[in-house]
C-alpha cells in the first residue's frame, strides 16, 4: 500500500465513521476548536505506576519509627524540607521536590480484584456497568486516533488482558490498552511482527486482504466495519518502522539503561518515558510483589531496589527533555497493608489508612498531604477517596472531572464519581 | 392386543413428550407467528417509506443461523449440503435441526450466563462458578424446560435453613450448580434484587437503589421491597465461597438509607400472600413467572429479539420505562402473548423469529431509507461473543484444545471479549495484531501443520478453483463468486508452482483476518 493510497484511505475511513456512528458535526468541530484553543504546553500525560498487590505504606512512604508498628527500616530525610521516607528510597530522595506524599488514602475495598477495580476506575463494580479504567479515560481525552502509536500502552499487566482493571469498558476497543509483555528480560509488544514471514509476503497478503474485503465493507457500512478496519490500519501502522521503533530500547545509551535497572520495570519505566515523548497520552508501569502477607520487610526492601532507581531515574530522565512539566507521574496500588506485623513477618491487606505519591506536571512537589495516626491505622486529617484521587489525577491532567461519558448501559457517568472531592492543594 | 398396547404407550410418550417440550405450540404456529411478525413490519415500511433489504441468500442465512443458534459457523460439509438441497423448506428444517442439537444448549446456556452472572468478566474469583453454572443451564436447555420453569428453578434452588448445616455453594466446578447465582451475588439482598429485576423484568430498578429513580416511576421503597424478598440470606463467612442459609420466614429489610424496615413487595404493588411452608423466594418466584406478570414475558421475548436483531424493541433490552417505548407496542404484546400461550417455549420463539422473512433479510444496505428505523428494515451487522468467534476459529481452522491444553482458547476468550453492544462491533488493535501476526494464526496458516490448508492443497485430484472453495466453505461458509475466484487464482498462480501451497495459504490467512469471518452479518 502507498501512502497516497493509505491517505485516501484513512480520510475515507474518517468520513465514513462520521458519517455511520453518528457523531455529530458540531460535537466534532467543538472538540476540534477546543483543541485550538488549548494552550499546547497545557497537553499532558500521565505515567502510572501500579503497584499490584498493595504496597506497604509504612516501609515506603509514611513511616511510624517511633511505633512498636514501624518495624525495622528507618527514615531518612529527602531533598524536600520536613519529609521524610524509606531509607531503602535513597535517589526518590533526592526528587522529593517534585513529588506529593498523599498519606491519608481511605477506601473500603480489602479485596485484590475489587479494590483493583476501583482505584483503577475510581468505581466500585455496580452490575453490568463497564467502567473504563483510567488510562481509557485519559486516552480517549487525550489520544490522536490518527497516530500510529495507541492512546493507552499497558507495560507488564498481571494477569489477564481482560481484566476490567486494564480495560478499556464502555469507551470501547479504540481506547483498550496495548499490551507490551515481559519475556525473559526483553519488552515486546505481542503479535507485532509476522513470526518467519517475509516483508515481500506481508505486504502482498495485506493488499489482497484489502482487496477481498472491499466489498463486504461496501455493503455494510457501519461501526462495525469501520472499527474493524481502523483496527488493522493501526495495527499495520503500528508495525511500521517508526513506531516498532518506539519499542525498541536498544536505541538507548546503555549507561542510561543501567541506570534505570536491568529489571524488567526499570525498563519498562524508560519504555513509558519513549513512549510519552511519542506523543502516547497515558502509559503504566506495573510492578508486582507488593501483596507481602510474609517476610514482609525481606521483600519491601528487594522491591524498593527495583523501584527506587527505576522511578529516580525515569525523573530526572523526564527533566532532561523537557517532558516532566508536562507528564504527570502517579505512584499507588489497590491498598496499603496493616500497620501491626502478623506472626509471619508480614503485613495483610490494609484500606483504611494508606498512601499514594503524586509527581511532575501539574503537581506541587515536596509535599505531603493528609496524616495518619501514630500507629498508622486511621486518618487523621485530609482523607482521600478513590473517587477524590481519580478527580486529582484528572485535574492534574487538564480534564474535567465531571465531564460525562455515555456508558454500555446509556447512562452517562463522570470521569470520576460525583461525590468527589480533589485534592486541590496538591495541584501546582 | 400386543401391538395396540405398544400403540398405546408410544401414543402416551409423544404425548408426554410434546406436553414437556412445548404445551401448546407446533411447528404450524411459529410460521404464524414468523408471517405476524412480517405483516407488522410490512405496515411499518409502507408508512414510513422505507424499502427493507431483500431476502438473503442461502449461505448468508446459512452462517447466520448457525452463529446465532449453535454459536459457531457450519461446517464445510454441513455448508455444502445444505447450499446443494434443492428442498423449498430446507431453511425451516435447518432451524428445527439446529434448535435440537446439542450447541444449541451449550451456546444459549453462555448466552444466559453472561446475562445472569456478568461479574464473571472482571471477577476472576467468580470465574471458578461459569462452568457449574452454565453446566446446570445446558442441562435445562436440553431437557427443554419453559424458561418461567427455568427461572423458577434458578430463583428457589433449596438453601438449608438457618440453624442446618449451611449450604455449600460450590464442591465440584463441574457440577451443575444453580446456586452459583446466589453466590457471585454475594447472596446480598441489593444485588439479587438489581439482577433479577434486570434480567428477568427488563426493570433497572439499581438506579432506585441510592435514589428515586430520574426517568422511572421507581422509587426507593420499591427497590428495598423488592430485595426483602431475599432478606433471610446469610453467607457463613467471608468470600464468594462462604457457605449460605436462609431464614425463610423473614420477608423484611432495613434500607441501607433510612433503616426503615420495609416489607417485601411485588413490583406491581401487590402484597404477597404468605403461607406456610412457602419461603419468600417461591413467593417472588410465582409472582415473575405467572403468565399475568406484566413484565416477565415482555422483558424475555424483547431480550430475544435484541439477541436475534441486534437492536431490542425496548433498547436496551433491559431498559423499560415510560419514557423509553418500545419500536412497535401490539409486536411486542404479540411475541408475549405468543411466548405465554406456548408455555413460555424459547425454541418457538426462536422458531417464530427465524423463519420470518424480517429475520432472513441480508445484512447489506440497499437503500438507504434502511438507516431510519429501529426496526430491522435489514438484518444487523452483530458482534461476537469471544466464544462465538473461538469455537468459529477452530472450526474453520481445525484446532482441537487437546493440542496445547485450550490455552489458544483461553487467550482468545481473554482477548477478545465482547467489550461493545452487539449492534456496534468493535476490533481492537490488539485483537487486529492477534489475528495478523499472533501464534495461533502461524500455527493455522502453516500448510505443513494446519488441518484444514493440508487438507485443501493436499488432496489430490482438486482443480485450484475447487481448494479456493474449499477455503471459503470452511471460514465464510460461501463459494467465491467469479470475480474473487479469478482474482485468487490469478494471486495463486502469480508465484512459481511449488509456492502454490504458500499462496493458498495467503487466501486462508486473508479469509480468517476478514470483516466478513470477523462479524455476524
Amino acid at each position: 500500500m502507498t501512502s497516497v493510497d493509505l491517505l485516501t484511505r484513512r480520510t475515507w475511513l474518517r468520513r465514513s465513521a462520521l458519517m455511520t456512528t453518528g457523531m455529530s458535526l458540531s460535537g466534532l468541530l467543538g472538540r476540534l476548536a477546543a483543541q485550538a484553543a488549548e494552550d499546547p504546553r497545557r497537553k499532558r500525560s500521565c505515567i502510572l505506576l501500579w503497584m499490584a498487590g498493595g504496597p506497604s505504606q509504612l516501609d515506603t512512604f509514611d513511616l511510624k519509627p517511633t511505633h512498636t508498628n514501624g518495624g525495622p527500616f528507618k527514615e531518612i530525610a529527602t531533598a524536600a524540607s520536613g519529609v521524610k521516607i524509606s531509607e531503602h528510597l535513597p535517589q526518590l530522595a533526592r526528587q522529593m521536590n517534585r513529588l506529593a506524599i498523599l498519606r491519608s488514602m481511605r477506601t473500603r475495598e480489602g479485596d485484590h480484584e475489587r479494590a483493583t477495580s476501583h482505584l483503577r476506575t475510581g468505581y466500585l463494580p455496580q452490575g453490568p456497568i463497564r467502567f473504563p479504567s483510567l488510562g481509557a479515560l485519559v486516552s480517549n481525552e487525550l489520544a490522536d486516533l490518527d497516530a500510529d502509536l495507541p492512546g493507552f500502552v499497558s507495560v507488564l499487566p498481571q494477569g489477564a488482558f481482560s481484566q476490567s482493571a486494564v480495560a478499556a469498558g464502555f469507551l470501547g476497543s479504540s481506547h483498550a490498552p496495548l499490551v507490551v509483555a515481559g519475556s525473559g528480560e526483553t519488552l515486546k509488544v505481542e503479535d507485532l511482527k509476522p513470526p518467519s514471514v517475509s516483508a515481500q509476503r506481508s505486504h502482498e497478503r495485506l493488499e489482497l486482504l484489502h482487496t477481498m474485503e472491499a466489498s463486504f465493507l461496501a455493503s455494510r457500512r457501519g461501526t462495525g466495519t469501520t472499527s474493524h478496519v481502523t483496527a488493522y490500519d493501526r495495527a499495520v501502522r503500528l508495525g511500521r518502522k517508526a513506531a516498532a521503533r518506539a519499542f525498541d530500547l536498544s536505541q538507548e545509551k546503555d549507561r542510561l539503561r543501567d541506570q534505570y535497572g536491568r529489571s524488567l520495570f526499570g525498563q519498562g519505566c524508560l519504555l513509558a518515558r519513549r513512549l510519552i515523548e511519542r506523543g502516547v497520552p497515558f502509559v503504566e508501569v506495573t510492578l508486582g510483589g507488593w501483596d507481602t502477607h510474609d517476610n514482609n520487610f525481606e521483600q519491601v526492601k528487594s522491591l524498593c531496589g527495583v523501584l527506587d532507581p527505576a522511578w529516580a531515574t525515569l525523573i530526572e530522565d523526564l527533566k532532561d527533555r523537557g517532558l516532566l512539566d508536562s507528564t504527570l507521574l502517579v505512584w499507588m496500588g489497590e491498598f496499603g497493608r496493616t500497620p501491626g506485623i502478623n506472626p509471619r513477618n508480614g503485613r495483610d491487606h490494609y484500606p483504611g489508612a494508606w498512601s499514594v505519591v503524586l509527581g511532575g506536571g501539574g503537581i506541587k512537589g515536596g509535599q505531603t498531604i493528609g496524616r495518619t495516626s501514630k500507629d498508622g491505622s486511621t486518618v487523621e486529617d485530609r482523607p482521600v477517596s478513590a473517587p477524590d484521587l481519580i478527580a486529582t489525577i484528572c485535574l492534574a491532567l487538564g480534564l474535567d472531572p465531571k465531564k460525562q461519558n455515555l456508558s454500555n448501559v446509556n447512562r452517562p457517568i463522570r470521569l470520576a464519581d460525583p461525590s468527589c472531592e480533589p485534592v486541590k492543594e496538591v495541584l501546582a | 392386543m400386543v401391538q395396540g398396547r405398544i400403540r398405546i404407550l408410544v401414543l402416551i410418550l409423544i404425548v408426554g413428550m410434546s406436553f414437556v417440550r412445548s404445551a401448546v405450540a407446533g411447528p404450524r404456529d411459529a410460521k404464524e407467528l414468523a408471517a405476524r411478525i412480517d405483516r407488522r413490519l410490512e405496515n411499518h415500511w409502507k408508512a414510513e417509506k422505507i424499502q427493507p433489504a431483500p431476502h438473503s441468500d442461502d449461505a448468508e442465512f446459512l452462517r447466520r443461523i448457525y452463529l446465532d443458534i449453535t454459536g459457531r459457523i457450519p461446517r464445510p460439509a454441513d455448508a455444502h449440503g445444505f447450499l446443494s438441497d434443492n428442498s423449498a423448506d430446507k431453511r425451516g428444517q435447518l432451524i428445527d435441526q439446529l434448535l435440537e442439537s446439542p450447541r444449541f444448549a451449550i451456546h444459549f446456556a453462555n448466552i444466559w450466563r453472561a446475562e445472569l452472572l456478568p461479574e464473571i468478566a472482571t471477577n476472576r474469583e467468580a470465574g471458578v462458578f461459569q462452568r457449574g453454572f452454565e453446566n446446570w443451564l445446558r442441562e435445562r436447555f436440553r431437557a427443554g424446560v419453559g424458561y418461567d420453569q427455568l427461572v423458577r428453578e434458578l430463583l428457589t434452588v433449596p438453601i438449608a435453613a438457618k440453624g442446618q448445616d449451611a449450604e455449600p455453594v460450590l464442591r465440584d466446578p463441574e457440577r451443575p450448580n444453580p446456586l452459583a447465582f446466589f453466590a457471585v451475588k454475594a447472596a446480598r439482598p441489593e444485588n439479587l434484587a438489581a439482577a433479577v429485576s434486570r434480567s428477568m423484568l427488563g426493570i433497572r430498578l439499581e438506579c432506585a437503589q441510592c435514589h428515586n429513580h430520574p426517568f422511572a416511576k421507581w422509587k426507593r421503597e420499591q427497590f428495598w421491597s423488592q430485595a426483602a424478598f431475599f432478606a433471610g440470606l446469610r453467607k457463613q463467612g467471608d468470600g464468594l465461597f462462604a457457605p449460605l442459609t436462609e431464614s425463610a420466614d423473614r420477608h423484611e429489610i432495613s434500607a441501607s438509607w433510612s433503616g426503615k424496615l420495609l416489607q417485601a413487595a411485588f413490583l406491581d404493588s401487590s402484597t404477597p400472600k404468605w403461607q406456610e411452608g412457602r419461603g419468600p423466594r417461591t413467593v417472588l418466584a410465582e409472582w415473575i413467572t405467572s403468565r399475568d406478570n406484566p413484565y416477565f414475558a415482555r422483558a424475555a421475548v424483547n431480550r430475544m429479539w435484541g439477541y436475534f436483531f441486534g437492536t431490542g424493541l425496548v433498547d436496551p433490552v433491559d431498559d423499560f420505562r415510560d419514557d423509553n417505548p418500545p419500536s412497535d407496542v401490539d409486536l411486542l404484546d404479540d411475541l408475549a402473548h405468543s411466548f405465554v400461550e406456548s408455555g413460555f417455549d424459547l425454541s418457538f420463539l426462536i422458531r417464530g423469529i427465524c423463519l420470518s422473512r424480517t429475520y432472513q433479510r441480508t445484512s447489506a444496505r440497499t437503500n438507504p431509507s434502511q438507516d431510519n428505523t429501529r426496526l430491522p428494515a435489514r438484518m444487523a451487522v452483530k458482534a461476537m461473543t469471544a466464544e462465538q468467534f473461538f469455537d468459529s476459529l477452530a472450526l474453520a481452522t481445525g484446532y482441537r484444545e487437546d493440542q496445547d491444553k485450550g490455552a489458544a482458547r483461553r487467550q482468545f476468550l481473554a482477548r477478545f471479549a465482547l467489550a461493545s453492544s452487539v449492534s456496534e462491533p468493535e476490533t481492537s488493535v490488539q485483537q487486529a495484531l492477534t489475528l495478523l501476526n499472533g501464534r495461533f494464526i502461524s500455527w493455522a496458516t502453516d500448510p505443513e501443520k494446519s488441518p484444514t490448508l493440508i487438507a485443501a492443497t493436499q488432496t489430490p485430484g482438486m482443480s485450484l478453483a475447487q481448494r479456493i472453495e474449499t477455503l471459503y466453505l470452511a471460514t465464510i461458509s460461501r463459494k467465491p463468486n467469479p470475480e474473487e475466484l479469478d482474482h485468487l487464482e490469478r494471486y495463486v498462480r502469480r508465484a512459481k508452482s511449488n509456492r502454490e501451497a504458500e499462496r493458498l495459504a495467503d487466501v486462508f490467512w486473508t479469509l480468517l483476518n476478514s470483516a466478513e469471518f470477523r462479524m455476524n452479518h
